[in-house]
């Protein structure tokens, strides 16, 4: 599918670029590491390898500086999560500390305020997972479905531009909007006849306003992968669908959603392995002590109880067990995936 | 001529060259130029400069040059001491601002080493500082007895006090406040009848550009506590024992008026969104009738909101009294900041290091510190040091200008007040001989430093109970919880959260530290 959507010529420059994006989970798995199957012989499979990176080497050249990237910043690093079970001085170093076990953990674990951080963290990532996941794709067929490109052109770009605004400048519209005195939200209530709100005071409205301002802010962006993808889609299906009397309605239902479909399921699977990181600034800058009751996330639990006080092991603590979490979250909702609807990343 | 010329000369060459070729003979410390690293990045970002005219003449004074290895590419002070000291490879010296409790607990595991000695023997005018400042001292030793550090000190008396619309009392037939009950009356005035005149009810009586720290500082007005340091929610001394402010009736009287105030409209509505533009946007407004804010900023909107708001008398009133009849200013300068350097365990050459420490401490050293350099930031008028024209006339604050000559930083110094009084306006000095004339100044907690064990104690249980704690308050004061149905539980959990674990660590750390 995303090899048709190279080949062919599609819609706006934007667009075109994002086919790359598109192709990119299926040409990312190497034909060397799908060899998984029952009968797996190990050194078959290296000397395949070698014999393939003999032949291919420029492409290998092509994927060194990713893989030393990787090596480099993300596999490295990991000799440092050993912080997690000591008790950590910058001084005596990660080798020098002394051991603890899994004091930390315990720390973490009996402690009433981080079991709420967890549980807040979640809520708010599975409500965004709920509510802000389909607006994207809702957004790509709305596009999809205005023919003048001019005015398409245009209402894409006003829709993708607060992606681009800083996290503190949206806050301080956010926090201008909901103004009890001079916000407009509040003036248009009190017009209505009801009481001001100090919205970004009261737990309870905390997560509409994170999730909803982040839908405004995010979702022209996010459409982007989908408006690709639409475009990728082979144009004789709609043009037989109309010939037996198809609704543009009925073509949305049979055609591109069905078509979609595996972008979707990689943009979900992927978005299930951030569910338990929420955009940590953000929060920051919205929550008050009067709303740590749904505001607290794991991430600001850590920066005030650790950071604030240098006790990274905790925060490594926490990290650690914010990781293991989202590899279980990934692997299942990759498992779920490839059970019940044949798409998976991998 | 000739000899008229050469007269001349020599006497001009003579007047200038005392000042300079003295006392470069004098604060020599070493023979042979010394080369010393240092890793100071601080306030996020600066980093020490050898090309800073003070750092030259700092090095022309006393003939040790400091050479600066902390990177500049990061923007976080407390991610470049990190980086140093996880690196292994420590410098000579290392210096910065928030770095009081690292010397302590890092000196104690050996990176630092004990200054004791050293001040003892090779620096005699930081010995003397020290004994005279006794409460310096106990502040900067830590649980093991050693000094491993060098404090940067500050000076000067009163930060913030209470700021009125004089304008508006004056319309509207008012005297200043004198106590709670009439402070009141005054806001309830300015909240119903209209002193800006504009027919609305938009005025805002009372506004907090740092709710986290000054909206409950009204707690005071009732004999309750909110801080003892300069920091927010932090321990305060009660005859000798540590307790923590938000205990205890006062607190609770005093948030119960809190919450009837901010319920009455008296306190900003948007207290806890508006922040750091309250001040500006409320006075620019014409709107904001009161506050506790900086003498010094808060009183220069007389003159930057001329044009805005032609009337703005915005002056400082001294604290009104409490039911008991107290007057308490409980905000002050910090006697000393978590800012300040110390000697690696890698430094060869600890003696003439302590000997350049000790010279910020002479006279000349602590003019150089403060003022920059004389003859090209200040002169001595009068035995007194006097910042140049074009200094003072400059479009930056002065304090900003300094940081950019390497004066005021956060190295081990004693800041001198004159720097500042010279460019702090006439309103905000009135307001301060006010406070002067009181004598409305308060003991300070200067903190303490733990042992690794305590430390534990208070990391585990100290962060949930601020949390708890500033939780709950909010909730207060917005109404939605009501503190006199909460108390009970409120202390209860309190206890369930490890308060007195944390109180009896505190108290232990205290007595070691300062009895």
């Amino acid at each position: 599918m995303a090899d048709a959507a190279l080949d062919r010529e599609s819609g706006g420059g934007s667009v075109r670029i994002m086919d790359g994006v598109i192709a990119t989970p299926e040409l990312a798995t190497p034909p060397a590491f799908s060899a998984t199957g029952p009968g797996y012989d190990f050194r078959k499979a290296v000397r395949t390898l070698l014999s393939d990176m003999r032949r291919d080497w420029q492409l290998y050249v092509l994927l060194a500086p990713m893989i030393i990237w990787f090596v480099v910043f993300l596999y490295t690093p990991m000799y440092g999560l050993q912080i997690a079970f000591k008790q950590y001085s910058l001084f005596r170093g990660i080798d020098g500390s002394p051991w603890i076990g899994f004091d930390n953990f315990v720390a973490l674990f009996s402690n009433e305020y981080f079991l709420r951080a967890v549980k807040n963290t979640l809520l708010i990532s599975l409500y965004s997972l709920v509510f802000a996941f389909p607006v994207p794709i809702i957004l790509a067929l709305m596009f999809n479905e205005i023919h003048h490109q001019g005015f398409r052109r245009i209402a894409q770009t006003i829709t993708y531009l607060p992606h681009f605004i800083s996290a503190v400048i949206i806050a301080g519209l956010v926090v201008n909007f909901l103004s009890p005195t001079t916000g407009i939200v509040n003036i248009i209530l009190d017009r209505l006849g009801f009481e001001k709100i100090y919205f970004l005071t009261i737990p309870e409205y905390f997560r509409p306003i994170f999730i909803g301002s982040n839908i405004w802010k995010e979702a022209g962006f996010d459409s982007i992968v989908y408006l690709a993808a639409i475009a990728g889609i082979n144009p004789a299906l709609y043009e037989s669908a109309r010939m037996d009397g198809a609704s543009r309605l009925q073509m949305i239902r049979y055609i591109t959603l069905p078509s979609l479909l595996p972008v979707i399921m990689i943009m979900l699977i992927i978005r299930v392995g951030q569910l338990i990181e929420v955009n940590f600034e953000y929060i920051i800058l919205l929550y008050q002590p009067a709303t740590f009751e749904t505001a607290d996330v794991i991430s600001t639990f850590i920066y005030r109880a650790g950071l604030q006080n240098n006790q990274y092991a905790l925060g490594t603590a926490a990290d650690l067990f914010n990781a293991v979490v989202a590899l279980v979250l990934v692997v299942g909702a990759n498992w779920l995936s490839r059970r019940y609807s044949q798409h998976s990343v991998w | 001529m000739r000899r008229i010329m050469t007269a001349a000369l020599l006497s001009a060459v003579l007047a200038a060259a005392p000042a300079a070729a003295q006392d470069a003979k004098t604060t020599k410390i070493v023979d042979k130029p010394l080369e010393l690293t240092i890793h100071m990045h601080f306030r996020d970002k600066y980093v020490w400069n050898d090309e800073w005219p003070v750092a030259k003449e700092l090095t022309r004074l006393t003939g040790i040059k400091l050479k600066n290895v902390a990177s500049k590419a990061t923007t976080l002070s407390r991610e470049a001491f990190n980086l140093q000291m996880a690196s292994g490879n420590l410098p000579d010296i290392i210096a910065g601002n928030e770095l009081r409790h690292d010397f302590v607990r890092y000196g104690m595991e050996g990176a630092f080493q004990p200054l004791n000695k050293l001040i003892d023997q090779h620096a005699p005018n930081l010995k003397r500082f020290l004994a005279e400042n006794q409460e310096v001292r106990k502040a900067i030793t830590a649980p093991d007895g050693n000094i491993y550090w060098v404090p940067y000190v500050p000076d000067g008396k009163f930060a913030r006090g209470w700021f009125i619309r004089y304008d508006w009392l004056e319309k509207l037939g008012l005297k200043p406040p004198q106590n709670v009950d009439e402070l009141y009356t005054v806001l309830k005035a300015f909240r119903e009848r209209d002193p800006n005149g504009n027919g609305q009810k938009d005025e805002v009586p009372l506004f907090f550009r740092e709710p986290d720290s000054e909206l409950q500082r009204l707690v005071v007005l009732w004999d309750g506590r909110s801080s003892g340091s300069d920091a927010a929610h932090d321990f305060y001394i009660d005859n000798g024992k540590v307790k923590h402010p938000y205990t205890g009736d006062n607190y609770r009287i005093g948030m119960r008026n809190i919450a009837k105030w901010y319920a009455e409209g008296l306190i900003d509505k948007e207290v806890y969104t508006r922040r750091a533009r309250a001040r500006e946007a409320l006075l620019g407004a014409n709107q904001g009738g009161m506050t506790y804010d900086w003498f010094a900023s808060t009183a220069g909107y007389n003159t930057s909101l001329k044009d805005k708001v032609p009337d703005l008398k915005f002056l400082a009133i001294e604290p009104p009294a409490s039911p008991t009849g107290k007057r308490i200013n409980e905000n002050r300068r910090a006697r000393l900041r978590p800012d300040g350097w110390a000697i690696t365990v890698a430094n060869k050459s600890p003696v003439e290091t302590i000997k350049l420490f000790d010279f910020y401490f002479t006279p000349q050293g602590r003019l150089l510190a403060n003022f920059g350099v004389e003859g090209q930031h200040y002169d001595m008028v009068d035995g007194k040091p006097r910042y140049k024209p074009e200094i003072l006339n400059a479009k930056a604050p002065v304090n900003a200008q300094m940081w950019d000559i390497g004066a005021q930083i956060p190295v081990g110094f004693w800041q001198d007040y004159e720097y500042e009084r010279q460019w702090t306006n006439e309103d905000a000095l009135k307001g301060i001989a006010l406070y002067e004339k009181g004598n409305y100044l308060i003991d300070e907690f200067l903190g303490v430093s733990m042992t690794v064990d305590e430390r534990q104690v208070f990391d585990r249980h100290m962060p949930n109970i601020q949390t708890y704690m500033i939780e709950q308050m909010q909730a207060w004061v917005l109404g939605s919880r009501d503190i006199d149905k909460d108390w009970e539980s409120y202390n209860a959990q309190l206890k369930k959260l490890g308060l007195d674990q944390v109180l009896a660590v505190m108290q232990k750390a205290y007595d070691r530290q300062y009895r």
